[in-house]
């Protein structure tokens, strides 16, 4: 029939004359979600708990051992009418009460049926141990007695008072950091060294410590509240999580849940965080006041670095299911948000898209369906980038045998994140009895949906692109030597200016004159041929007359003389270094060279042209193997540290034998660049791994802001925004290819690179 | 809907019949502590259908069980048996019956070797040539040998399964714990127990059969014979007036307690015990109407509510479709509009009662509707007086009644009632006496019956397709027995018409045709409307012809066994007469046998089988024809888009059809229908297993 919510059920006889009763160490406590009263049953025998609407809160409320089900379901019919619970609604809730320990009848109940729950209870908890294996709990001791001793003591610390003294401990520490000179780089410059070897075992033992008391911190409120509002919160389990096989203490502290005020449980979610909060201040002071070498420097930056920034990336993340998560619903009132937000995608689409009768709404209210819509896209996407962020960071971080763990590990995480939802999914479709009569459309959208997402992913070319670091370089280089030697007797360039602005070479134009010197020894010699010379003209002079033959040699001697006169004349105009072309000059030390003597073949600093730049870029094997024969010649060019500027060139040589000199140390690890470095070179220009040298010329600039195009001093003879030594990433764009294959060429790369095969 | 019992069996009936129980001969009393412990230990079983991968392992099993219980080994078993004949043949009659006894006790006590069986197979068949001149076949022999293993032997229809069953029942009845052998109907039951009860009582075994009329002590002494010929409602609903007999504590413990403490309880029990069971037509009792559950109410009197129903049916039938509500046909549906509902709600202001709630008031006019749109008379229901039922309530004969309608059978069936207040509806549609809805005291579905039974066998004509189910559900192996004598039937190819009214004018002038040859005829219908439509036009052409439905069992029967007498016409609905075989007249082989015409293609290929079956036994000639057209129910609720397409296809012509696509329409049609009944079949038994896991508390059912 066509009724959402049909009265009678078939069952009923078999409850109706029950007269069971909720168990007598049950309680009830009440609390408010979005204005509307739920009821939460708690046993604290078993720590099961339940949450009751109102009408089913009305009907169990009815049920008191004396009256029976029957009895008691036509009360809350004669009070509720329309709202009130149908009987197979009762039914379900006195399953579901039943399955969850909370019930009990006057009939012993049918011990097979017990032994069987029992047995599935079992594997289920196993089977969602092995699907949480990355999360395994394992609980040890029950501190539910030793926190109500320490309560006194330690209760405070979630009260009034215990916020003030908070606050001051939160305002120290942040007083304390800025106090430090330059604080921001300093802090920033530790942080390279949290992960390195020898740091790890510290920054490991700050995290245990912060962690238990975080996890005190849950403990102790929950306890705090529990008493305070009468539900008990107790505390019964604290174990250790191995959160991705690290051990980290954990507590169990879901009796929170039955608070009453929504604020006690936000806090009691918050408590965590508060306590590591605290201890970050207190590190924080102690950083500021201890010297850079101690050690005790060093732990408390660890312990800053734990119970400050990983607390607010982690657990106040409210997307990730860890405090904030907990914290978020609270505040929301939106009790199990994320499963419910969940249901609510799925709900939009069944309802809109399936076009399923009678699909339940999992909100309650418009306002709600807002929360959870969004709360469901944003966790989505945030599952997405944990996932990889995970794989990532195992990938790089273990390597050798290690990798085989890693390994199984994604293949563990594809089958429980990927392959278990599709396949149930599947089932779902297949065989679920609320899709009955839309199955086929249902099928159909998936299917298309499916084959859209398919047919994206594994037959629509994508442009598939790669980057790599280069350096402009001018492309004429001339290195300037000593054509004679002599004494530095002048250096005209030092008086150079700056081609343009922000560059800080001096420019010279072609020929003029760098540096001037002076050979006496030369100018002695040229004295000496030049009186040779006159002296042998005086003597034809006088010749001529008289002895005509010997004037005919004196004319010879004096050609002779004037030659190396000629040439002597040109070694000494080679003490006047002239730079050959127009470009930037890289003189080092010329100050130092005043009146130094300067040998002929002396390097003294290189002139380099602006008028025309390369880009020497670095790539590694996986990307030059395919560079050489895939790529499109054009690559497209953004220079570091300004993204707004895009050029564009052509791969003009792509050198043929691998190196391990990198072209420039800009590209070296050692100062920003990508390329790791050998760590014993002192240049910073040794590679670890060889690289192939890409060359790409013909450069243009296609897109700048206005400011770089208009301002004209900053542009050189080609337009080009560029410097000489400056760091460009070179983006190069292969054939397009759909995204699959993209993938699988580079999961392959991956597997090669850590395997070696 | 439901199969309703009342709470006292026999309670109207004025003559008390005793028992056929037929104990004779030094048969071994029965132990009644062990014969009630038996019945306590008779759990429903509870254990659920396997899932995921579990449900793989178990698809696995049965296709080796198929390995296992292969045919070619029965028969081959089969001949031995045959092979020991010269054995017995010559024994006088006391030596034989010493050797039956010497095998009974070797039984009872379970120490049989598998050579005993062949022995005691051998000496059965040479009792039942002796007591009832008929020997077993080979066939018959490998059928009842697949059946002792537990399995459902497909035999075809007329092969005598009522004599191979004697051979299995024997075996079972030997083992001391009883054995029921399960018929469609009553009359079936009684006749079989008292047609075999001399080879039985040969071979030192009593025998009974039991009928709705029964009072408890007649039933009691019926089950503790050795043999129980009952049907499957009696034997499900004893079982089940046990458990409620038993109160809420069923277990032997708590039994005894109670009994200790209050000294009752067991002694008001009839059964003892569910062991072993040989289903006949295993397929119709064991999946198509294993679904409907068996109910035991009781009257529950309720003025008010049947105020309301009237009321109800007054509202309905001011609304106006489309304006007010629409129908579904495909799932037989009614759903308020929006004005509707207002509609309801106006109308309804101020009656007071349920109507104040808006959800109740529109639940109880979606039924009027629906009882409206969906239930006609003479289709789903007829309305009769005096139509006995076998429950006996306590109603006045002159009373008229709403009658379900068997949509398989074409069958009355006065016990049955719809659910959820839905009888109550057509009642007040009708506007007759309104029987408040009764209190349910136990509810048990067949399937979940059938399996609490330690050993289960079955025969039937038609298994083969339900091969699948038998296993998932019962764990049972279907073994394929050939027939003894090769099947000579020509099946002649499906004829297609556009619309009904050609259909019915081809089928009668095929009938003229063959009736003008001698050919005896048994045309099959749906409904009972179609076969009064059919009778009518034969009528009206002065035709001379039987129609089946809506009758006593026992004429069924004898209008059934005369059906193949030269020049007879018979209609009737599907399965009417099952069980009963259509013996040719003399001549008849001659001029080609029996020729069954279906007049519409059935939900499932299994009913087309068991309809077919009927022309052509034991090697007889027959043919088999079926007649068709696009506008037939299975098509319409099944294919409906399909069929739109190839109606405005094929146009209004009266000629036959020639597409071969409408070949596959219709087996598409025919298998959507079978997939839809499998899942909800296989529904019912997992919500029986949610709610036996979460009503843990509320006792065993």
């Amino acid at each position: 029939m066509a009724i959402e919510r049909p009265t009678f059920h078939e069952s009923w006889y078999r409850v109706a004359e029950l007269h069971p009763r909720l168990r007598s160490t049950v309680q009830i406590s009440r609390q408010h979600f979005r204005a509307q009263p739920w009821h939460v049953v708690q046993d604290h025998t078993n720590n099961a708990f339940f949450r009751l609407a109102e009408p089913a809160y009305r009907f169990i409320g009815l049920l008191d051992g004396k009256r029976s089900v029957a009895e008691a379901w036509k009360l809350t019919n004669d009070q509720l009418g329309d709202d009130a619970p149908t009987q197979g609604e009762v039914i379900q809730l006195l399953g579901q009460l039943y399955t969850a320990n909370l019930l009990q009848a006057e009939v012993p109940a049918d011990t097979h049926t017990l032994f069987l729950r029992y047995k599935k209870r079992r594997s289920r908890e196993i089977s969602s141990y092995l699907m949480n294996i990355m999360f395994a709990r394992v609980p040890l001791v029950d501190p539910d007695a030793f926190l109500e001793k320490w309560l006194v003591l330690l209760g405070w610390i979630f009260s009034p008072v215990g916020f003030v003294v908070w606050a001051i401990l939160i305002a120290g520490g942040c007083y304390a950091i800025s106090g430090v000179p330059n604080w921001p780089s300093q802090l920033a410059s530790s942080a390279g060294g949290l992960l390195s070897p020898d740091n790890l075992i510290f920054l490991y033992i700050a995290f245990a410590c912060i962690k238990a008391c975080h996890e005190m911190g849950h403990a102790i409120s929950c306890k705090k509240f529990g008493k305070q509002s009468g539900t008990g919160g107790e505390v019964h389990t604290i174990g250790i999580m191995f959160l991705i096989f690290t051990p980290v203490p954990y507590v169990d502290a879901s009796s929170s849940w039955a608070l009453t005020n929504k604020f006690h449980r936000a806090i009691v979610g918050a408590a965590g965080m508060w306590v590591e909060l605290a201890i970050a201040s207190i590190a924080a002071m102690v950083w500021a006041h201890t010297g850079t070498d101690s050690p005790v420097h060093a732990f408390a930056y660890n312990v800053m670095f734990v119970a400050g920034f990983s607390t607010i990336l982690f657990n106040a993340n409210p997307l990730l299911r860890y405090d904030g998560y907990y914290i978020l619903s609270d505040l929301l009132e939106i009790p199990n948000l994320g499963q419910r937000s969940k249901d609510y995608v799925f709900y939009l689409v069944k309802k809109y898209i399936w076009n399923v009768r009678f699909a339940r709404n999992p909100a309650y209210s418009v306002a709600e369906q807002g929360w959870l819509f969004a709360y469901a896209i944003a966790s989505f996407l945030m599952r997405v980038i944990v996932s990889f962020g995970i794989m990532f960071y195992l990938a790089n971080v273990l390597n050798g045998a290690l990798i085989i763990l890693a390994a199984a590990m994604g293949v563990a995480a594809i089958i429980t994140w990927v392959l278990m939802p599709i396949g149930k999914f599947l089932h779902y479709l297949a065989t679920d009895s609320e899709l009955a009569r839309v199955r086929t459309r249902a099928i159909a959208t998936t299917s298309i949906f499916t084959a859209a997402v398919l047919i994206g992913l594994g037959a629509i070319p994508l442009p598939d692109r790669a980057r790599a670091q280069g350096v402009v370089e001018p492309a004429d280089l001339r290195e300037l030597f000593a054509e004679t030697d002599g004494f530095v007797t002048g250096t005209p360039a030092l008086a150079l200016k700056p081609a343009r602005d922000g560059l800080d070479m001096p420019y010279a134009e072609a020929a003029t004159t760098l540096i001037s010197a002076k050979n006496p020894e030369l100018e002695a010699q040229l004295a000496g041929l030049r009186a040779d010379k006159e002296y042998y003209r005086i003597r034809r002079d006088v010749e001529a007359v008289k002895d005509p033959a010997h004037a005919q040699q004196d004319q010879s001697q004096m050609n002779a003389d004037d030659e190396q006169i000629k040439m002597l004349q040109e070694r000494i105009a080679g003490l006047q270094l002239k730079s050959p072309i127009a470009g930037a000059l890289v003189l080092p030390d010329l100050e130092s060279k005043q009146h130094a003597y300067l040998s002929r073949g002396d390097s003294v600093g290189l002139v380099a042209g602006l008028d025309h730049f390369i880009i020497r870029a670095a790539a590694l094997n996986e990307l030059a193997g395919p560079l050489a024969t895939e790529a499109n010649r054009t690559v497209e060019i953004r220079v570091q540290g300004r993204p707004d500027i895009l050029l564009s060139g052509r791969i003009k040589q792509i050198l043929p034998a691998g190196s391990d000199r990198l072209p420039s140390a800009a590209l070296g690890y050692q100062i920003g660049g990508e390329f790791n470095t050998a760590t014993d070179d002192r240049q910073g220009t040794k590679t670890v791994e060889n690289f192939f040298e890409i060359r790409i010329d013909d450069l243009k600039l296609v897109n700048a802001p206005k400011d770089v195009k208009t301002h004209n001093a900053y542009l050189d003879a080609h337009k080009l925004p560029l410097f000489p030594g400056q760091r460009v990433v070179v983006r190069f764009s292969f054939h397009k290819k759909p995204l699959a294959a993209q993938a699988w060429t580079a999961l392959l790369q991956l597997f090669q690179r850590k395997f070696h095969f | 809907m439901a199969t309703n019992v009342s709470i006292f069996p026999g309670s109207e009936s004025s003559e008390s019949t005793m028992p056929q129980s037929r104990a004779s001969g030094p048969a071994v009393e029965i132990g009644i502590p062990s014969a009630t412990w038996r019945m306590l230990a008779s759990q429903v079983r509870t254990e659920p259908l396997p899932s995921n991968l579990d449900a793989a392992f178990d698809t696995a099993r049965g296709y080796i069980a198929r390995l296992k219980y292969r045919t070619g080994s029965y028969l081959a078993r089969a001949k031995r048996v045959l092979a020991l004949d010269p054995l017995y043949l010559k024994l006088a009659d006391s030596d034989l019956r010493q050797k039956a006894f010497d095998l009974r006790a070797l039984f009872r006590t379970g120490k049989d070797k598998p050579r005993d069986l062949l022995h005691a197979m051998a000496i059965i068949r040479e009792v039942a040539y002796r007591k009832r001149e008929e020997k077993h076949y080979l066939v018959q022999v490998a059928g009842a040998l697949a059946m002792t293993d537990g399995c459902i032997a497909e035999m075809a229809t007329g092969e005598g399964k009522t004599l191979t069953a004697v051979l299995a029942a024997t075996i079972f009845g030997w083992r001391g714990k009883g054995c029921h052998v399960l018929t469609v109907n009553d009359y079936l039951a009684k006749r079989d127990a008292e047609l075999m009860a001399p080879v039985y009582e040969f071979l030192g075994l009593s025998v009974s059969s039991i009928s709705g009329d029964f009072k408890p002590d007649q039933r009691r002494a019926a089950y503790r014979a050795d043999i129980t010929y009952c049907t499957n409602k009696e034997v499900c609903a004893d079982f089940l007036r046990d458990r409620l007999a038993l109160g809420r504590t069923k277990d032997l413990s708590g039994a005894l307690l109670g009994k200790m403490l209050y000294g009752a309880g067991t002694d008001k029990l009839v059964m003892r015990g569910l062991a072993a069971a040989i289903v006949d037509e295993a397929d119709s009792i064991l999946v198509d109407e294993a679904v409907t559950p068996l109910i035991i109410s009781g009257e529950a009197p309720n003025e008010e509510q049947v105020e309301a129903f009237k009321q109800a049916a007054d509202v309905s039938s001011r609304m106006v479709q489309q304006k007010h509500y629409t129908v579904n046909h495909r799932y037989r549906e009614v759903e308020l509009t929006d004005e509707g509902f207002h509609y309801v709600m106006d109308l309804t202001e101020g009656l007071g009662g349920v109507w104040n709630g808006a959800r109740r008031a529109e639940e109880l006019v979606t039924q009027a509707l629906t009882a409206r749109e969906f239930y006609l008379k003479g289709k789903q229901y007829v309305v009769a007086k005096g139509v006995p039922s076998g429950g006996a309530e306590a109603c006045d004969p002159d009373e008229p009644k709403v009658v379900i309608v068997d949509e398989f059978t074409g069958r009355l069936m006065p016990d049955r009632t719809w659910r959820e207040g839905l009888h109550q509806a057509i009642e007040a549609k009708e506007q007759i006496h309104i029987n408040p809805p009764k209190d349910t005291y136990a509810r048990l579905s067949f399937q979940r019956f059938f399996r609490s039974y330690r050993t289960l066998a079955g025969m039937t004509g038609t298994g083969l397709e339900a091969r699948r189910e038998f296993w998932q559900i019962y764990h049972l192996p279907v073994v394929l027995i050939p027939t003894n004598k090769p099947n000579i039937r020509r099946n002649h190819k499906d004829v297609v018409f556009a619309t009904e009214d050609a259909k019915y004018k081809a089928i009668v002038r095929e009938i003229q045709r063959l009736h003008m040859t001698g050919q005896p005829i048994l045309i099959g219908t749906r409904s009972v409307k179609h076969s009064e439509r059919l009778s009518e036009m034969l009528q009206a052409l002065g035709l001379d012809h039987q129609v089946l439905n809506a009758v006593r069992h026992a004429e069924e029967a004898q209008i059934v066994a005369g059906a193949g007498a030269m020049h007879r016409i018979t209609v009737a609905t599907n399965m009417a007469g099952r069980g009963t075989d259509i013996k040719l007249a003399r001549g008849v082989r001659e001029i080609g046998g029996l020729a069954v015409l279906a007049a519409e293609r059935n939900e499932t290929k299994r009913v087309d089988r068991q309809l077919f079956g009927r022309a052509a036994r034991q090697g007889d000639p027959g043919r088999a024809q079926a007649y068709v057209c696009l506008e037939d129910e299975l098509l319409q609720r099944n294919t409906p888009r399909l069929v739109r397409l190839f109606r405005a296809l094929c146009g209004k012509s009266d000629k036959p059809l020639h597409n071969p696509f409408l070949t596959l329409l219709f087996h598409r049609a025919q298998s959507k229908a079978q997939r839809m009944a499998r899942s909800q079949r296989k529904m019912v038994l997992t919500t029986d297993d949610w709610l036996d896991e979460s009503l843990g508390f509320a006792g065993t059912e």
